[in-house]
């Protein structure tokens, strides 16, 4: 691909997430999801050989099904209630049938199973565009629309299922996709509660999925059991990775334990007891194949001599002060957590 | 006027089963002209006769384009449509399907459609014209926004196109 092409859709991908997160009405927002979607095609089909093909195909096939379903449900709001704004969805039948085409879009659980097949047949990088930039945009409106205790249904089953679904994969790109689906799960359980936190959960998940994408990059890895070699290609990586995939799976000195943490108070502060309980069990599954991941990485390795001969290091062109930063970041945000409370935003 | 309306509506259903039961490609293209027409026929006699003869237009020319590819990808040398079982089989079940749903639909409701009671073939404001009136004088930077994406959609079709051998679309 040219790099005037490559820099002409990733400024379209930018500039259609921008529309939707700027627009107030329903018109507007469809078509900032409309320029994601087409924006992302060309980036996705870059490599042109069959599976990425029909990752592609499969994506705009789903995307475009959920825009239409968006848009339908947006004329029959106007034709109901003749208002086009997106905060003014008052009418149930258009506000359940958006948000049933936006959790499509996002792949929230039980319209999930095209994510983990399209993640699947797309490289690393554009499997992070796909992971993190192309939820914002729905999740914007998700969050704008006056929606019912649905979300909470919904972000439960996604909780459920994304944690089931990856317990036997062996692919990391599959794996990247269930816990995507899962941690999407735990923004819808708290968008009706507390929409802030669930923005701040969103934007945790970014940074944690930043840096193991870019861990994934670094090692060239896209299945388990090459993962076990990369103690040979990137010691201090390597011994940095199973922290990460605990911050990922939420464990407390972390900072993936920020958002599960302040969710879970927030739940059972309004008394959503049972709903918790579910919540907080049901990351057991996605931490276990986080562990299985870890320890498939480092923790088989022996503590002594390798037999192996280190591999052959060349100078490192990968992205490396974003993945120092953001690796930081996934690790020692915890204790800013007081930054939150204050009144600086 | 209201039987026009009832006769566009139930050809409309029926064309739309048709289309949904997989028949050969050459009698899909058929069937999506014909829900084409009697949709624009409909929405012409709910006073929107500008935005139906657009509609149409368009999208005639987008079934041409639709049908003379399938005619020529599709190499079936007996096609039949209705006369196969399994076809018919398709229509038959999608129409009980459409009949449930209308059941449910004036179970709940209870009254007929309402699209019925609104017809009123003697207007003298079509509002339509209106509309188009209005969204030329005001909605200039949509329009421009709503130009720039088409011209986007254009680009990745040609980059999706682009390239005999490696590309997408390669003889095979």
């Amino acid at each position: 691909m040219s790099p005037l092409t490559l820099l002409t859709m990733a400024f379209t991908l930018m500039l259609g997430t921008t529309i939707t997160l700027m627009s107030t009405h329903w018109l507007l927002a469809w078509m900032g999801l409309e320029i994601n979607t087409l924006a992302i095609i060309p980036l996705m089909i870059k490599q042109n050989h069959p599976r990425a093909v029909e990752a592609t195909t499969k994506y705009f096939l789903i995307q475009a099904t959920a825009a239409t379903t968006l848009l339908f449900a947006a004329t029959t709001n106007a034709w109901l209630t003749g208002a086009w704004e997106i905060s003014q969805v008052m009418h149930p039948l258009p506000t359940i049938i958006i948000t049933m085409a936006l959790s499509l879009k996002m792949g929230l659980a039980p319209m999930h199973s095209w994510l983990p097949d399209v993640m699947q047949g797309l490289e690393l990088k554009v499997g992070l565009v796909l992971a993190t930039w192309q939820k914002l945009a729905p999740f914007s409106l998700l969050c704008q629309i006056p929606n019912s205790n649905f979300t909470i249904l919904l972000g439960l089953t996604s909780i459920i299922l994304g944690g089931w679904g990856g317990l036997n994969q062996t692919q990391l790109r599959k794996i990247m996709a269930y816990s995507s689906i899962a941690h999407l799960g735990w923004m819808l359980l708290v968008m009706q509660l507390l929409p802030s936190l669930s923005l701040m959960t969103l934007l945790v998940y970014i940074i944690m999925t930043f840096s193991l994408f870019n861990i994934f990059m670094i090692n060239k890895t896209t299945n388990i059991n090459s993962l076990s070699t990369s103690s040979m290609k990137v010691p201090v990586l390597t011994t940095l990775t199973p922290l990460i995939l605990l911050s990922l799976g939420g464990l407390p000195p972390l900072t993936g334990f920020l958002p599960k943490w302040l969710i879970l108070q927030e739940m059972i502060k309004q008394n959503f007891f049972m709903t918790a309980t579910m919540a907080a069990l049901s990351a057991l599954l996605s931490l276990y194949f986080y562990l299985r991941l870890s320890y498939n990485m480092t923790f088989t390795i022996a503590p002594n001599t390798s037999t192996n001969t280190l591999s052959w290091r060349l100078n490192n062109k990968n992205i490396i002060l974003p993945t120092a930063t953001s690796m930081t970041m996934t690790l020692l945000m915890l204790p800013l957590l007081p930054l939150a409370a204050m009144p600086l935003f | 006027m209201s039987i026009m309306m009832c006769l566009s509506l139930v050809l409309l259903i029926l064309g739309l089963a048709f289309v949904a039961s997989n028949p050969p490609p050459y009698f899909t293209a058929l069937g999506l002209v014909l829900v084409a027409g009697v949709g624009c026929l409909a929405l012409a006699i709910l006073s929107g006769p500008f935005f139906s003869l657009i509609l149409f237009w368009i999208y005639l020319g987008g079934m041409m384009v639709v049908f003379g590819y399938s005619a020529a990808l599709i190499a079936e040398p007996f096609p039949e449509s209705l006369g196969s079982g399994y076809v018919l089989g398709l229509m038959i079940s999608y129409m009980c399907l459409v009949f449930f749903t209308a059941a449910m639909v004036l179970h709940f409701y209870d009254g007929p459609l309402h699209l019925l009671g609104e017809i009123s073939s003697f207007n003298m404001v079509q509002k339509d014209a209106w509309g188009v009136a209005l969204m030329y004088l005001c909605g200039g930077v949509l329009l421009v926004l709503g130009a720039l994406v088409l011209l986007l959609a254009l680009f990745v079709v040609f980059k999706l196109t682009w390239g005999m051998s490696f590309s997408v679309l390669r003889p095979v």
